[in-house]
C-alpha cells in the first residue's frame, strides 16, 4: 500500500510545510503560523513535532534553503513554494533534529503529493537522496560563510560584528540554541518553594534561579498551561532578563506607575505582584489588550488598562504625574532570536533606524509625565546599540533634568548609560536596561 | 540488497494467486530485505510479494511514523475480524490513484515470520487496513476492484495517460 492521506508522518509534514511557507514567504509570525495549525493537531505528540519542526526550520532556514538551492539546477517556481519549504524542513529534520533519514525522505516524498504537486515527487526524492550522498561536502561548503553556517542574514551578522566585536560570535551561537523555559512565581498566590514542590511532585524537572527571587527554570520545554497551578494564577512564563525589570524600577507600595508599552502584560503583572501600586497599563495595539486583561485576571491583579499611543499622552493622560515609568519599547527583538527565530527572516536592516526614532519619541513624550525625583526605566530586547545606548544618550543630552543612574555590573555589559545582557548570558535573553532619574 | 521492480495495474500478473511459503532459508531472508528496501524507497507502508512478481504468500508492512516498526507476515490468515472503517487507500501498483475503501476495523491474523516461527497479530486502524490491502494482493485482488466498474475504467484511462506522459 502506498502511504496515503492517512499516513500521519506525511500529513504532518505537509502541514508543517504549509505553515513554514506562510512564515518564510508571507511574513506571518512563527507563533501565529503554529497556532493556526496547532488547533488541528489535538495529539500532543503531533503538536510537539510540529512545533519543533517549525522552530528549527525557521531558525535554520537560511542554511538549508541555501543547501537546497545548491542542489537545484534552477530555482523552484513560486507556485511550488510549499514544496521548497518541505524540502528545507526535510533537511532540517535530518541534520538538526537527527531524525532517521529514510523516514524523513519517505514521508516528505509523500507529503509532496499531499501538497498537490505529484509531478515534483520525483525531484524531491532525487534531491533528498543526493543530499544524503553528498552531505559532508555540502555541509563544509555551507560552513565557509557565517550567513550559511549560522543561518543569520548578512545584515545581522554585520550589525553584531560592528556593535560587539568581541562577543558577536558567541551571540550568534546563542541565537541558534533553544532557550530554557523560565517561570515567574506569583508571590501573591504562592511561593517559589511551594510551586517547586508541586512541580517536582508532578514529575516536572525544575530549579530555583540563583539570582532572581521569583524565577524557576524548567529542565525541559513543556505546555505550561498543563502545569499544576497555571489556571489558578500561581505563575507566568517570563524570561529571567525580563524578571529583573520589576526590581530595577524600584517600586514601593502606594506609587503611581505607568507601563507605557504594556501588552501582553508580563512586566505589568510582575510589578503588581511585588507591590501595591496604581498602575496604568497602556498599549497602542488594541488587539493585544485582551491578552493583557486575561493575564491580569488569571493572576488576580488589577490595573487601569488603556489603549493609546504613548508618544501622544494628551489623548489618554489624566494629568496626574507618575512616580515610575516603564518604557519596554517596541524593538527589533534581536536579543531574543533564540526564542523568536523568525526575527532573522522578518526584520530588515532599514527597520532599525525607524525603531530608534520611535523609541526616542516615546522617551521624549513620556518624560513630562514623571514627577521630579521620579524614575523612568527604558528596556528593549534588542542587542543593537542604535536602539539602546544611542537612544538613551540622545535623550539624556536633550533633557537637562535627566540623569542616568549607574546599574549594577551583574546586569551585563556596560553599554553607554545602560547595561546589556547578551543573549544566553546567565541563561537569559538579550536585554537592554537604562534607568533615568528626573531632577527635583 | 537490491530494489525490485513493482508490477503495475493492469498487468495480469497482479491477478496471480500466491502459493504458501514452505522453505524458510537465506533466499527468503534476502527477498524480505529487498522487499523492505523497495517499499521504503517507493515510498510505501506495505508491499505484497505479488507486486514484485513473486507469487508466494509473503508481505511486509511498516505504518510507523519513523519507519522503524517493520513487520513481515508469511502465510497470513485472518482468524477474526470486527467493525468497519473507511480509509483512503493508495497502492504502489496503482500509482497516483487514491480511493476510499471499506475494511474491517480490527483483525486478528495468524502468520509466520521470516524464520517460520508462528506469530499472532492484533491490528486496528491503519495497520489493519494495510494488512488487509496486502493480503488482497496475495489473493490476486486490488483495491480498485472495490470501485464501481465506471470508476475502475476511469482509473485505467488515467494510468494509461500517466504512462504516456512519463514516456
Ligand atoms: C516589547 S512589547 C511589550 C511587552 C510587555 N511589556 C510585557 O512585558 O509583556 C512592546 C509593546 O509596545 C507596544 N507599542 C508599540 N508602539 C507603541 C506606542 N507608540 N505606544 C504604546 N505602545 C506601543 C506594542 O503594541 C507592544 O505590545
Ligand atoms: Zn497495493
Amino acid at each position: 500500500m502506498s502511504a496515503t492521506a492517512a499516513d500521519p508522518g506525511a500529513r504532518l509534514r505537509a502541514e508543517a510545510a504549509r505553515a513554514l511557507a506562510r512564515i518564510v514567504f508571507d511574513g506571518v509570525s512563527l507563533r501565529s503560523a503554529f497556532d493556526a495549525r496547532a488547533a488541528r493537531n489535538a495529539d500532543p505528540r503531533d503538536r510537539a513535532l510540529l512545533s519543533a519542526t517549525l522552530f528549527e526550520s525557521t531558525r535554520w532556514w537560511l542554511r538549508f534553503d541555501a543547501a537546497l538551492a545548491g542542489m537545484l539546477e534552477r530555482p523552484l517556481p513560486s507556485k511550488a513554494r510549499e514544496v521548497r519549504a518541505l524540502l528545507v524542513l526535510a533537511l532540517v529534520q535530518v541534520e538538526v533534529m537527527a531524525m532517521p533519514s529514510y523516514a524523513v525522505v519517505a514521508a516528505c516524498v509523500d507529503a509532496v503529493r499531499l501538497l498537490g504537486q505529484p509531478g515534483l515527487a520525483g525531484l524531491a526524492n532525487a534531491v533528498l537522496r543526493r543530499w544524503l550522498r553528498e552531505r559532508e561536502a555540502r555541509l563544509a561548503a555551507l560552513d565557509a560563510d557565517t550567513t550559511t553556517q549560522a543561518a543569520h542574514p548578512r545584515w545581522i551578522v554585520d550589525a553584531l560584528r560592528a556593535d560587539w566585536p568581541e562577543a558577536w560570535r558567541g551571540m550568534i551561537e546563542a541565537n541558534n540554541h533553544a532557550a530554557a523555559l523560565t517561570l515567574r512565581v506569583n508571590r501573591r498566590r504562592s511561593t517559589r518553594e511551594a510551586l517547586l514542590e508541586r512541580l517536582v511532585a508532578d514529575g516536572v524537572g525544575a530549579t530555583a534561579h540563583g539570582d532572581l527571587d521569583d524565577a524557576i527554570v524548567l529542565d525541559a520545554s513543556t505546555d505550561v498551561s498543563r502545569l499544576p497551578g497555571f489556571a489558578e494564577g500561581h505563575f507566568s512564563v517570563q524570561d529571567g532578563a525580563a524578571q529583573r525589570v520589576a526590581t530595577l524600577l524600584g517600586v514601593a507600595d502606594g506609587q503611581r506607575v505607568l507601563d507605557a508599552c504594556a501588552a501582553p502584560g508580563g512586566k505589568t503583572a510582575h510589578l503588581l505582584e511585588r507591590a501595591s501600586l496604581e498602575v496604568v497599563a497602556l498599549d497602542a495595539d488594541a488587539g493585544r489588550l485582551p491578552r493583557l486583561r486575561e493575564n491580569l485576571a488569571r493572576l488576580g491583579l488589577s490595573a487601569q488598562v488603556r489603549q493609546g499611543d504613548a508618544a501622544a499622552p494628551a489623548a489618554w493622560w489624566d494629568g496626574r504625574p507618575f512616580d515610575r515609568i516603564l518604557v519596554d519599547a517596541p524593538c527589533s527583538a534581536t536579543g531574543i532570536i533564540r526564542r523568536q527565530p523568525d526575527v532573522k527572516l522578518h526584520r530588515r536592516a532599514s527597520d532599525i533606524r525607524v525603531l530608534a526614532t520611535t523609541q526616542r519619541r516615546l522617551l521624549d513624550a513620556l518624560w513630562p509625565l514623571l514627577v521630579p525625583g521620579g524614575r523612568m526605566l527604558y528596556t528593549t530586547c534588542s542587542v543593537l546599540r542604535t536602539e539602546n545606548e544611542a537612544v538613551v544618550a540622545g535623550f539624556a543630552a536633550a533633557h537637562a533634568d535627566a540623569r542616568t543612574i549607574a546599574l549594577p555590573d551583574g546586569l551585563g555589559e556596560a553599554a553607554g548609560g545602560g547595561r546589556q545582557n547578551l543573549p544566553g548570558s546567565g541563561g537569559m535573553d538579550g536585554f537592554f536596561y537604562a534607568l533615568v532619574e528626573k531632577a527635583h | 540488497m537490491a530494489l525490485m521492480k513493482i508490477v503495475e495495474f493492469p498487468d495480469p500478473r497482479l491477478r496471480t494467486v500466491a502459493q504458501p511459503v514452505t522453505v524458510f532459508d537465506a533466499e527468503l531472508a534476502k527477498l524480505v530485505a529487498d522487499m523492505f528496501e523497495t517499499m521504503y524507497e517507493a515510498p510505501g507502508i506495505g508491499l505484497a510479494a505479488t507486486q514484485v512478481d513473486v507469487h508466494r504468500q509473503l508481505l511486509v508492512v511498516d505504518v510507523s511514523e519513523d519507519k522503524n516498526q517493520p513487520l513481515v507476515l508469511v502465510n497470513p490468515r485472518v482468524v477474526e475480524r470486527s467493525g468497519t472503517q473507511v480509509c483512503q487507500e493508495g497502492c504502489l501498483s496503482v500509482p497516483g490513484i487514491f480511493a476510499d475503501v471499506e475494511r474491517a476495523e480490527r483483525i486478528r491474523v495468524e502468520a509466520q515470520d521470516a524464520k517460520g516461527a508462528a506469530q499472532v497479530i492484533e491490528a486496528d486502524g491503519l495497520l489493519a487496513v494495510c494488512i488487509q490491502h496486502e493480503m488482497d494482493h496475495l489473493a490476486g485482488k486490488l483495491f480498485v476492484d472495490y470501485l464501481s466498474p465506471l470508476k475502475r475504467e476511469l482509473v485505467r484511462k488515467k494510468l494509461a495517460k500517466q504512462r504516456r506522459n512519463a514516456a
